[in-house]
């Protein structure tokens, strides 16, 4: 999912960078308004880097290979500290292992982070009524995970379709993309589960490390 | 998700084909022609290892970087060989692409007859060492941000 360099035409790039900037300014705005805005820096510094080396995991779906992005796992725990953390994570996976790129980091940030920040917010429907419902908690949990590795697979392929290079045979490659597609359902299914062990982990151990999401 | 696609320029050297013999017939003199074809193969692999199978290739030459000069696709173990046009010297560029994830290699074509491509990348024990790294930076930001305040 990660898009790497030379694949989008400049303005998508620079179209990407822009979104990505207005939705990190919007996070920080919102970290910023809480009481005490370093206080789940120490969480959000460990879950980034969970997400870097997250993407390493891969997992063989036939005939394909995927790997974890646990973006709604981010978003879930760590509320509006999801979206910088994400563009860490990608920066540093950019620079050192060229897994994606510097001109998509805006893009790649969009396609990852924007769906975190839907996690946090069907994350956060526990709220209304008991907060601490264990079968809210899991099945909330559950959502958030999945969803969010799902709507970043539709960015992926939107922002895909909508810029095939004319040289390309584009018949082939949109299967190819369907198919990258359908090997990230069974993802989602292990992302949601993931979000929900940690979630009720959470939960049990130290229920208060959710209290500012 | 496949991760980004490297490319493992297996071998660009050149394979001298054919050897092209001429002989006049009629007098004592032998004249030899030769003419050395180069034979471009790339090999595509995703990082996880798995070969770029059914990937599209682009080969564009060097005076037209925009037209390609030849499309095709990679066979089932990711490779992919073309013979350049040896009159056409200069930096030809191949592109190899799959469901949004692939890369570009710059191959040297005449002229000195050195190739070039993309290295490998990092031995795996570099990959480790880094990420060790970016980790224990992510760990040592935690631990500032969460000492007891005095």
């Amino acid at each position: 999912m990660h898009i790497p360099d030379g694949i989008l035409p400049v303005p998508v790039s620079a179209g990407g960078y822009a979104v990505a900037a207005a939705a990190t300014w919007y996070s920080l705005r919102k970290i910023n308004q809480k009481e005490n805005p370093r206080e789940d820096v120490p969480k959000a510094a460990l879950l980034t880097a969970a997400f870097f080396v997250a993407s390493w995991i891969h997992i063989p779906v036939p005939p394909a290979s995927v790997h974890l992005v646990l973006n709604g796992l981010l978003g879930a725990v760590l509320g509006y500290f999801a979206f910088p953390a994400i563009v860490i994570g990608l920066f540093f996976q950019a620079v050192m292992f060229q897994h994606g790129g510097l001109t998509t980091l805006g893009a790649n940030a969009v396609i990852m982070g924007l769906p975190a920040l839907a996690a946090h917010y069907i994350f956060r429907l526990r709220n209304l009524g008991d907060r601490w419902n264990r079968t809210k908690v899991a099945v909330l949990g559950f959502l958030s995970g999945s969803l969010a590795v799902g709507i970043s697979v539709a960015i992926f392929i939107a922002v895909l379709l909508t810029n095939l290079p004319s040289q390309l045979d584009a018949p082939t490659e949109m299967t190819a993309i369907y198919a990258l597609a359908i090997a990230h359902l069974p993802l989602m299914g292990i992302e949601g589960v993931i979000t929900t062990m940690l979630v009720l982990f959470i939960r049990r151990v130290r229920p208060t490390i959710l209290d500012g999401v | 998700m496949h991760t980004k696609a490297k490319f493992i320029i297996g071998l660009a050297t050149l394979l001298a084909l054919h050897l092209m013999l001429s002989m006049p017939i009629h007098a004592h003199g032998v004249r030899i022609h030769h003419t050395v074809d180069v034979v471009v193969e790339i090999t595509a692999a995703y990082d996880s290892g798995e070969p770029m199978a059914g990937a599209q290739v682009s080969v564009y030459a060097p005076d037209d970087p925009s037209t390609p000069w030849l499309t095709g696709v990679c066979d089932d173990e990711g490779r992919f060989s073309f013979a350049p046009d040896v009159s056409r010297p200069g930096t030809w560029t191949v592109r190899v692409r799959q469901a949004g994830h692939g890369d570009i290699v710059y191959i040297s074509v005449g002229g000195s007859s050195d190739t070039s491509g993309r290295a490998s990348g990092y031995a795996p024990l570099q990959i480790v060492l880094m990420a060790v790294c970016v980790v224990w930076g992510s760990v040592g930001t935690a631990l500032y941000f969460s000492r007891r305040r005095r």
